[in-house]
């Protein structure tokens, strides 16, 4: 039992990590991964909509009829979103401001829709946080990477403190969304990688 | 078989009202914090702004609300107001503070924008806002070197379309203010 947990948990860490295996969620991926603390922000919020929307789903879904699943999802969803908005507004409004129009775009997240599909809406509600948690680490872990690299390429610095020296001439296109592009390429090749030669 | 139509209407509408009511919860909750956050932000850039007077007034002049700063002698030091005009990517909301008397820009102060970090994003940075610091009311030039007259702003490096924007939005602010306080008073 604990260890069925354990495999759900690790899932989205790594075998069907979101980002790098599912490529799922692109939007917030190459949007806002361009500092460090956008990145962490970005994946924790996400990873709150995503386990209280399994939590949720996985306990009512005997009650929910298949035809209006997804609206019903979405509505869901929206709720913990538009939550995470007010939050984020009220008590970290720097954080709410620079992420600005991408928490509301959380609804459509389909890393988020896509679970409660796959897996909320199929599993008991213990296996739905496992898998929740496994999932929200393995989107943040990878957002926050990917940001890291951007940010000491794009702007020498991170969590904006200086890290490279003034000798260093920022490579600006990092920061710029063909930047996104480029280092999402380079690391799912690298993570492929490292994947096939473990099998 | 499908599920009656009605128990379809009656999940979505429990669904439904449950949310809102959570919802509205959350919001009487969080919208003091909200609003206390944006005063706050307001009063800052004011101080910034307007930065030798003591208290501050919201007055409405030919439709546009202004705010007049007086220091404790109760004389009006300077005039600001919230401008706002499209940047880069979406719109650049900034607070500027003039001094009516000797016809020159106090300073500026950028509220909100969504222009390029790192590029465009650095409007908010001193090195950029010092351009305005007593500038005199006029037409700006931004160059893309160091400023030789005193009308010439220095644009950011690799963005000149925020630099302009900024400078456009100031342009029309001091205009504007110049209207309602009819230049010298």
């Amino acid at each position: 039992m604990l260890k069925r947990l354990f495999i759900d948990f690790k899932n989205g860490l790594w075998r069907e990590n979101p980002i790098i295996v599912l490529v799922i969620g692109m939007c917030p991926t190459l949007a806002v991964t361009n500092t460090v603390e956008n990145g962490l922000a970005m994946g924790i919020a996400t990873s709150f909509v995503l386990l209280s929307s399994e939590i949720v789903i996985s306990t009512f879904k005997n009650y929910i009829p298949n035809n209006v699943r997804i609206p019903s999802f979405i509505l869901i969803i929206a709720t913990f979103v538009t939550f995470t908005d007010y939050f984020l507004k009220a008590f970290f409004p720097d954080i709410a401001a620079s992420l600005s129009l991408f928490i509301p775009l959380i609804v459509v997240n389909c890393l988020i829709l896509g679970r409660q599909e796959a897996f909320a809406s199929k599993n008991p509600t213990h296996r739905a946080i496992a898998d929740a948690l496994g999932m929200g680490l393995g989107f943040t872990w990878v957002l926050v990477l990917l940001s890291a690299v951007r940010e000491l390429l794009g702007m020498g610095s991170i969590f904006g403190i200086e890290i490279l020296g003034s000798w260093y001439q920022p490579m600006v296109i990092m920061i710029l969304p063909a930047g996104a592009f480029i280092s999402l390429g380079i690391l799912v090749g690298i993570m492929n990688y490292i994947k096939r030669r473990g099998n | 078989m499908d599920t009656k139509i009605s128990k379809l209407i009656l999940t979505l509408t429990i669904i439904g009202i449950i949310s809102a009511i959570a919802l509205s919860f959350v919001y009487q909750w969080t919208t003091p914090y909200i609003e206390k956050h944006q005063v706050e932000a307001r009063k800052e850039a004011l101080r910034d702004v307007i930065p030798q007077a003591q208290e501050y007034e919201e007055v409405e002049r030919s439709g546009q609300t202004f705010y007049e700063g007086y220091d404790s002698g109760g004389n009006r030091t300077g005039v600001a107001m919230i401008a706002s005009g499209p940047g880069y990517q979406n719109i650049i909301e900034l607070m500027i503070g003039v001094n009516m008397n000797s016809q020159q820009i106090y300073g500026i102060k950028i509220l909100t924008h969504e222009e390029t970090p790192g590029l465009g994003a650095r409007i908010t940075g001193d090195a950029y806002k010092e351009n305005y610091v007593d500038k005199p009311f006029g037409d700006y030039k931004v160059v893309k070197r160091e400023p030789q007259s005193e009308l010439e702003v220095e644009a950011i490096a690799g963005a000149t379309i925020s630099s302009e924007s900024v400078a456009k939005i100031v342009e029309n602010a001091v205009e504007q203010i110049q209207d309602a306080y009819g230049g010298g008073a």
